[in-house]
């Protein structure tokens, strides 16, 4: 028989998973098959802090926030105990591992806007950002130049993300240097009256929370940047936002 | 080589802080906190060697206790793993941007606000 005389597709025969694998990628596995063999941690526990990673968003941060502006008594209550009302929205700071995410803490603040201030964070140190209630920092956050001049030119940087704030506001940049973690809770735009608490958590963007955009109706998205692809992205994790 | 794990010194963290979380587990082990709510301080100026987290930006600088926020070991000892190391107050601090930066070019109650140790912390 020749050798090709067999019914199949070249076009569709299975391709290795990946073409290359990168040095990242080769020492990513041998400390991770290092850190197993040698018992430090398990392979469940490394599925479980992966499964935990890839289930915060911003969802629940929004929620706590839609839920304060239309009940006084829950705002009052996120402002003074802030780890209590997050239990609220399905987030308890103690997990995944009881006593918390080894590197956000259980030392949370809610920052309230008002027309006199507006808030706004940065971890210029590194990237300490309120993961288990807003999810996985966006890339620009970690990136040298937000942590270097958000400190320092607070208004530029925001007007270069749209924002424009008046000179009567008071512009605070709160620096997450140590155990607190903050998130921003924006004043509710006009034109919401009679919304519902789904409604409002739509125009509540993860960059709201931060504080470098302001809620607005018809707006349910994040400041558009470009997307830098990875190489092996997440399956199934979307567009890293 | 599975176990109870109670013996490994590297499980104490986990042990203290399990059901409260960190730093809460440092609750009432610091001394009395030295400053208070609206007090004005002046950010020592400390020799740093190999790791601190109070920024360059503010040493020297005077600001006004914002929060007396937590005990905790500082992290210029926490880094090393000197659990051993007293915990101390931390306080939230809010700098006038115009006394951080020069020539900054924004109104002047803009501000910024950090959490220091009270070790780097100094009556202004």
């Amino acid at each position: 028989m020749p050798d090709h005389d067999h019914d199949h597709d070249h076009a569709r025969t299975v391709k290795p998973m990946v073409e290359e694998i990168t040095d990242f990628e080769v020492l990513e596995i041998a400390l991770r098959e290092l850190c197993i063999e040698k018992g430090l941690f398990t392979a469940e526990q490394h599925r479980h802090l992966t499964e935990y990673a890839e289930n915060i968003g911003p969802t629940a941060a929004a929620r706590l926030v839609a839920k304060a502006w239309v009940d006084p008594d829950f705002k009052a209550a996120a402002l003074a105990d802030p780890i209590a009302a997050c239990k609220q929205v399905g987030v308890d700071w103690l997990e995944p591992t009881g006593f918390g995410t080894p590197s956000d803490f259980v030392a949370f603040h809610i920052l309230e806007d008002t027309p006199a201030v507006h808030h706004v964070i940065v971890c210029s140190l590194c990237s300490c950002y309120p993961r288990p209630i807003l999810g996985n920092s966006p890339e620009w956050y970690r990136t040298p130049n937000y942590r270097r001049r958000i400190v320092r030119w607070p208004r530029q940087v925001l007007s270069e993300f749209g924002l424009e704030l008046g000179e009567d506001v008071e512009v605070r940049v709160e620096d997450s240097n140590q155990k607190h973690r903050f998130m921003v809770m924006p004043m509710r735009p006009a034109g919401t009256e009679g919304w519902t608490e789904d409604q409002l958590a739509e125009i509540i963007t993860r960059d709201c929370l931060i504080g470098v955009a302001l809620p607005r109706p018809g707006v349910s998205r994040n400041v558009i940047t470009k997307t830098r692809p990875a190489n092996n992205p997440v399956a199934g994790s979307g567009a890293p936002s | 080589c599975e176990g109870d794990g109670s013996a490994v010194a590297r499980n104490k963290h986990h042990q203290d802080a399990v059901g409260i979380g960190d730093p809460q587990k440092f609750a009432g082990l610091a001394a009395p906190a030295r400053f208070s709510l609206g007090d004005r301080v002046r950010v020592r100026n400390l020799p740093v060697m190999f790791y601190t987290r109070t920024p360059e930006y503010v040493r020297g600088a005077t600001g006004t206790i914002a929060e007396v926020a937590y005990e905790s070991p500082a992290p210029e000892d926490e880094s090393w793993a000197r659990e051993d190391a007293r915990p101390e107050w931390f306080y939230i601090v809010r700098f006038n941007q115009t006394e951080l930066w020069d020539s900054y070019t924004g109104p002047a109650h803009d501000s910024l606000q950090t959490e220091l140790p009270e070790r780097w912390l100094e009556p202004a």
